[in-house]
């Protein structure tokens, strides 16, 4: 770009700039909302410091007892219906955080949090033969591990380091990662961790043992092409990661998602590719993947898509992409319909029992892991 | 509560302006500027006893990725209607420049967000390639493309660009 053009377009930005009217409210108006924002998270916090009140023994770093009373009021419980399809389950009642709140396939809440992570919420501590949630506020993003009694925390902060809190011990380690990673994901069996890196040049993998053993993977993005949001996931049997596969020759633009062509796997051991499946989009994550791994559900271009991983012939579409496959022809999801409830569903995407959430959740950010 | 009140009103009385002008430049009108700036100074708000010394980055940070997120959540792009874009005058005189100068403004509000936000971020801001990089959270290589695909779109858009660049090497 000439050095000209360069200040044609300085310019014309700040003339762009230059439109903005004053807004005289501007403050106001922030702190109304900022104030329903801090009670949001405050009422989800508040919930589960009784819990910690009475006695439940967690790491210091993890709870901070709000004083804030529970709701007086339980969430209204709809009548267990008796329609065939979907059955509806009862709302768990207020004292819900004395127990894993489990969901139809036998899959429980593990972590619930503000989406994008403000550190409120609530996290299941099954360590020592624990089952019961306790208040989160202190971390900008909480991952308890799928199994065990490991935690995954990350603070701003530190944007190279990962904590690892073991709710068994009450001990929290952090250990240097890299940079320019993304949030961790836990291995199915909760035994590591996986960060994609995108420094520049530096595009791949890091695996992450609970002793803070490392290992770094570079993957070439121009061989293994992968334009648009590019990040590893996990297989459902943690043997490998997989990429996300931009198809080539075919139209890209800014205004959609790319088209794919599949997904390149790598082995998590030693970083060797390893296999491709031809999925027309995006897996979520290991669970993405039907158990006997000849079907997944991914992010299309367009829409989800039931799909089938040898061939990548379409299946079905279905409300959602962000699914677990909790049994052979089952899936738990929270379809897109703002109720925050879970259901769960065949392939075809029917809801057959549907479980409504604590109020306190219905709105945050949930993960779920085998009971 | 009234000590961060009154420090968080003075901040937006202080930098509001300048914040707004940044949110104007990404959202390309009044309205949705407003709305982005808004939501990002509640989040401020919320967070401000732990951000009260680095407000103004905090706040600039929750701007650019709410836009760009924004759009991905939307998964389809807003497209800001450019078919009323001012026909390219036939001869050049004296108010063919002012002709010009509003096509690339038109022509920029019709970039989609990431890359407006790419170009906000390197000639508003005045950040380096990597500096927007790292706000962005994507590779040197990735602003560096989207840069190219903005022009290249502004080229289509506003076809004497890059007459309208020697014209002000000119008048300068």
């Amino acid at each position: 770009m000439t050095a000209r053009l360069d200040e044609t377009l300085r310019r014309a930005v700040r003339d762009l700039a230059d439109g903005a009217a004053p807004a005289p409210d501007l403050a106001v108006r922030a702190i109304g909302r900022g104030r329903r924002l801090r009670r949001r998270r405050r009422l989800t916090a508040g919930a589960a410091a009784l819990v910690a009140v009475a006695g439940v023994v967690v790491p210091f770093v993890l709870l901070r007892p709000r004083p804030a009373p529970l709701p007086a009021t339980p969430p209204a419980t709809p009548p267990a219906t008796a329609s065939p399809s979907p059955s509806v389950r009862p709302t768990p009642g207020a004292n819900w955080t004395v127990a894993p709140l489990v969901l139809p396939g036998d899959w429980v809440v593990t972590r619930a949090q503000l989406t994008g992570g403000s550190g409120n919420g609530f996290l299941l501590d099954r360590s020592q033969g624990r089952g019961r949630y306790v208040a989160t506020d202190r971390y900008d993003g909480i991952y308890p591990a799928p199994t065990g009694s490991l935690v995954a925390v990350v603070e701003e902060d530190r944007p190279r380091e990962v904590g690892l809190i073991d709710l068994a011990t009450r001990k929290t380690r952090w250990h240097q990662v890299g940079r320019a990673l993304t949030r961790p994901a836990w291995s199915p069996d909760g035994r590591r961790l996986l960060f994609t890196t995108d420094q520049r040049d530096h595009f791949g993998f890091v695996v992450v043992e609970p002793d803070g053993t490392k290992r770094t993977y570079p993957v070439s993005r121009q061989r293994y092409f992968c334009t648009d949001y590019c990040f590893f996931v996990w297989t459902r049997d943690g043997r490998e990661v997989a990429l996300q596969q931009t198809a080539q020759g075919k139209a890209r633009s800014e205004s959609a998602r790319h088209p794919r062509s599949g997904v390149q796997m790598f082995s998590a051991e030693n970083g060797l590719p390893t296999r491709f499946e031809p999925l027309p989009g995006d897996p979520a994550g290991p669970w993405a993947w039907s158990p006997d791994g000849t079907l997944a559900v991914v992010q299309g271009q367009q829409e989800p898509l039931l799909v089938e991983t040898a061939t990548g012939r379409v299946v079905n579409p279905l409300p959602t992409a962000d699914v677990t496959w909790v049994g052979g022809d089952r899936l738990l999801y929270r379809p897109p319909d703002e109720s925050g409830d879970f259901v769960l569903a065949d392939t075809a995407g029917r809801e057959l029992i549907r479980q409504p959430l604590p109020e306190q959740l219905a709105e945050l950010e949930v993960s779920v892991a085998p009971r | 509560m009234a000590e961060i009140d009154g420090e968080f009103t003075m901040f937006v009385r202080e930098r509001g302006a300048a914040l707004l002008r940044v949110a104007y430049a990404l959202a390309g009108n009044q309205y949705a500027a407003e709305d982005l700036l808004q939501n990002a100074l509640a989040k401020a708000y919320a967070r401000w006893p732990r951000i009260r010394g680095d407000a103004e980055p905090y706040v600039k940070r929750i701007l650019y990725h709410d836009q760009v997120s924004g759009w991905r959540r939307r998964a389809r792009r807003v497209e800001v209607p450019v078919a009323e874009l001012p026909e390219r005058p036939a001869d050049r005189d004296g108010g063919q420049e002012a002709d010009l100068r509003l096509l690339l403004l038109e022509a920029l509000r019709a970039l989609p967000p990431r890359q407006r936000a790419v170009l906000t971020l390197r000639y508003l801001e005045d950040l380096s390639v990597e500096q927007t990089a790292t706000l962005l959270g994507c590779r040197a290589g990735t602003v560096a493309s989207q840069s190219a695909k903005a022009l290249a779109r502004l080229r289509r858009l506003v076809p004497g660009l890059d007459e309208l660049s020697s014209r002000s090497e000119v008048t300068r």
